[in-house]
Formats: structure tokens, sequence, C-alpha cells
């Protein structure tokens, strides 16, 4: 059965339902705030899939060169870095502000044996003695200031960088 | 009847094949004047490696010094190709120690990768390419292209599902012997002049 046909006066002032099988109310006495009331129900989200009145969702594919000149504005580039120098020690390259990369890692290698052969020396956690350490390389006799202090001794020439 | 009919099917398939012979294969005979035929059949693309096969011929005395090129390339780098785009537009046109230098100090995942490939470049250079000064070199092409991605599924709510790229690209760079090129730099009565000029070029189609 075709579904009935809309009166003439409510083609002006509803919008069109493309609902099957919908039964129109007989005619009110007030037929415009009766239309709203039946807008207000018919339009209610039945589920999050019919949100379309409430979501915002882009209306136009967003071109390749719009796209292309967001992604490659000048602030999203990267800055080239001018505070770049050599080291005066290994000549390798270094951040003004930051200490060269591998004569820290030169002195991280030393100071992991040294902690290595301190660890051997105590034997476990917790034996620390209450007395100052000082390291001492190849030979080289402990002096006068050293008297009460730990010596730690390390089978090799000391190296340059640690001046005595 | 049958006979006739059948020598004269054998008859015509004998016209046919003559046909094809004649023409056909005569045309292949001579690859060059295909001109509907697609003509590269390989469907390699690694290219870029090829380019450092390339033989010129000797040069003429008078002819200006042709200045030495390598090209190196990594494949399927672990990284997302618009990213690799970002170092790679830094460095384009940077000479090769300046531009070793900048990608140290970076942050990123592939200004690591893009300085081994550039100090890879830079020893093929020295090596294969009679470079004589490993200075001496700048970037002259830099860029990333996107390689075979792997897919996976990324699970939402409700039973959806989404296919997940595992990306994964390339990264080209061409090193080109001698100092890099200095942009040119225009003063402003040399806009000026130009554009003047752009104006007094302009024509009037269709006019008298």
């Amino acid at each position: 059965m075709s579904p009935p046909a809309m009166p003439t006066k409510e083609k002006t002032t509803a919008p069109a339902l493309a609902v099957n099988g919908l039964s129109l109310p007989p005619p009110q006495l007030h037929p415009k705030i009766q239309l709203e009331e039946e807008q207000e129900n018919q339009e209610h989200p039945s589920g999050l899939l019919d949100s379309i009145m409430w979501m915002a969702a882009p209306k136009k594919r967003r071109t390749i060169e719009i796209n292309r000149t967001r992604r490659r504005a000048e602030s999203k580039l990267i800055k080239v870095k001018n505070n770049i120098e050599p080291c005066l020690e290994c000549g390798h390259l270094k951040q003004k502000h930051v200490l060269c990369g591998f004569c820290y890692a030169k002195v991280s290698r030393e100071t992991g044996l040294i902690r290595q052969q301190i660890n051997a020396m105590e034997g476990g956690p917790l034996r620390t003695p209450t007395v100052e350490t000082v390291v001492l390389y190849e030979g080289e006799t402990p002096s006068t200031q050293d008297k009460d202090k730990r010596i730690v001794e390390r089978p090799r020439k000391r190296p340059a960088w640690f001046s005595y | 009847m049958a006979a006739a009919g059948t020598g004269s099917g054998f008859v015509f398939v004998r016209n046919v094949c003559g046909l094809f012979r004649d023409s056909r294969l005569a045309v292949l005979a001579r690859p060059q004047q295909l001109s509907w035929f697609h003509s590269s059949s390989s469907l390699s693309t690694k290219n870029w490696e090829k380019k450092n096969l390339k033989v010129f011929p000797p040069q003429l005395p008078e002819e200006a010094r042709r200045p030495a090129e390598v090209h190196h390339c990594r494949r399927q780098i672990k990284y997302s190709k618009d990213k690799m785009w970002y170092l790679a537009k830094m460095i384009r046109g940077m000479s090769i120690d300046e531009a070793v230098a900048q990608l140290e100090f970076n942050d990123k995942k592939g200004a690591k990768i893009m300085k081994e490939v550039l100090l890879e470049a830079q020893e093929m250079a020295v090596k294969t390419h009679n470079v004589e000064y490993k200075s001496n070199l700048h970037v002259a092409e830099s860029f990333s292209s996107k390689g075979k991605y792997l897919k996976r599924i990324r699970y939402h709510g409700r039973g959806m599902f989404g296919i997940m790229d595992k990306v994964y690209c390339h990264y080209f760079v061409k090193l080109v012997e001698g100092p890099p090129p200095r942009p040119e730099q225009k003063t402003g009565l040399d806009q000026a002049r130009e554009y003047v000029q752009k104006l007094k070029d302009r024509t009037v189609i269709h006019s008298l």
C-alpha cells in the first residue's frame, strides 16, 4: 500500500520525513505547535549512529595542496642548530652548553671500573667504610694526605684527564 | 565436400599464420619502433642504486669538469616517510660535515639512520667514486619515500576494527663533489626591476 498522501497545507510547513507507514494525526486546532512536538519526538537520535545533528564532521576532503601547506609551514620545519662546536679535548662535536659525549663516555667507563673494584673490595652491600677513598694508579704511593683514607688500586697508568 | 572444406580451412589458417609471421614478429624484431608497448618489462624499481653504474664518455679538454657524484640509499627503514621528510628537507643543500653535525644533535630516530647513510655514502665516494677530499662533498638531493607496509589489525570498541599500517620508508641521498651551491641573494633593487619588467612584458590578447 502506498503511504498516505500529504495534505497540501502541511507540505509547506513541515519538512518531509521519508519514513514509510507514517500515519498522520487528524488535523488539529493548533497545527503548528503539534507539528513542532512531532518533529522533536521523531528527530531524537535513536542511537550513536544517528547523531548527525550535533557531531562536528569534515565537510570536504582536505586536498593534498592544503595538507602540504600546513605540514610544510616554516614553524613545522626543523630548525638548524648554530650551537655546535668541536670539543677541544678530543675533537668530536659537542653542543656549547653540554658536555662532550665522547669525553663523558671515556670518563664514565673508567669510573665504572673503579666502582667494580670498590665492590670487589667491599664484598657486599652496605659495607662502605666511614673513611674517604682515594684512587691510586700504577707506580704511585700514598702521600701524607692519604694517611687515613681507603686506597683503591687500579692496575693501569694514570689517565691524563684524572689529575691528582 | 569435407575434404574441400578442410583444404580451404588449412589455406585459411596458413594465410593467417603468414600474416602473423610478417606483421607481428617483424615488428617485434624492431623494438625501438614499438610505441604502444610498455617498454620497461622488468618489475624492479631499484633504480637509485643503478645510477652509480652509469659511465660517462671521457670528457673533452675544453669541457667543464664534471663533478663526481655518488648515489646512496637505504631501503625499508622502520620509520615514517613523512617524519623522514623533515630531516631530508633540513639537510638539502648543506655540506656533508654540516649535515652530519646537524643530524648528530637531532633527537629524532631517523636522524641516526640518516647519519649512517651519509657516512656510508661519503666512504663510498672516497673509495670508489674518485673523490679526493671527503669534506669536499655536498648534499645535492635528499628525499624519502614509502616502503612496503605491513598490515595489522587494530581493535576498536563494539566489535569494530581498523587496519593498522606498520610503516617503512626508503631514504635516498646524492652527494656531489664541491662546495655547496650558494643561493643567489637578490637585492631589493633587482626584485623591483624584475617586477617592473614583468609588468612591461604583459600583452593584451586579441587586441589590435
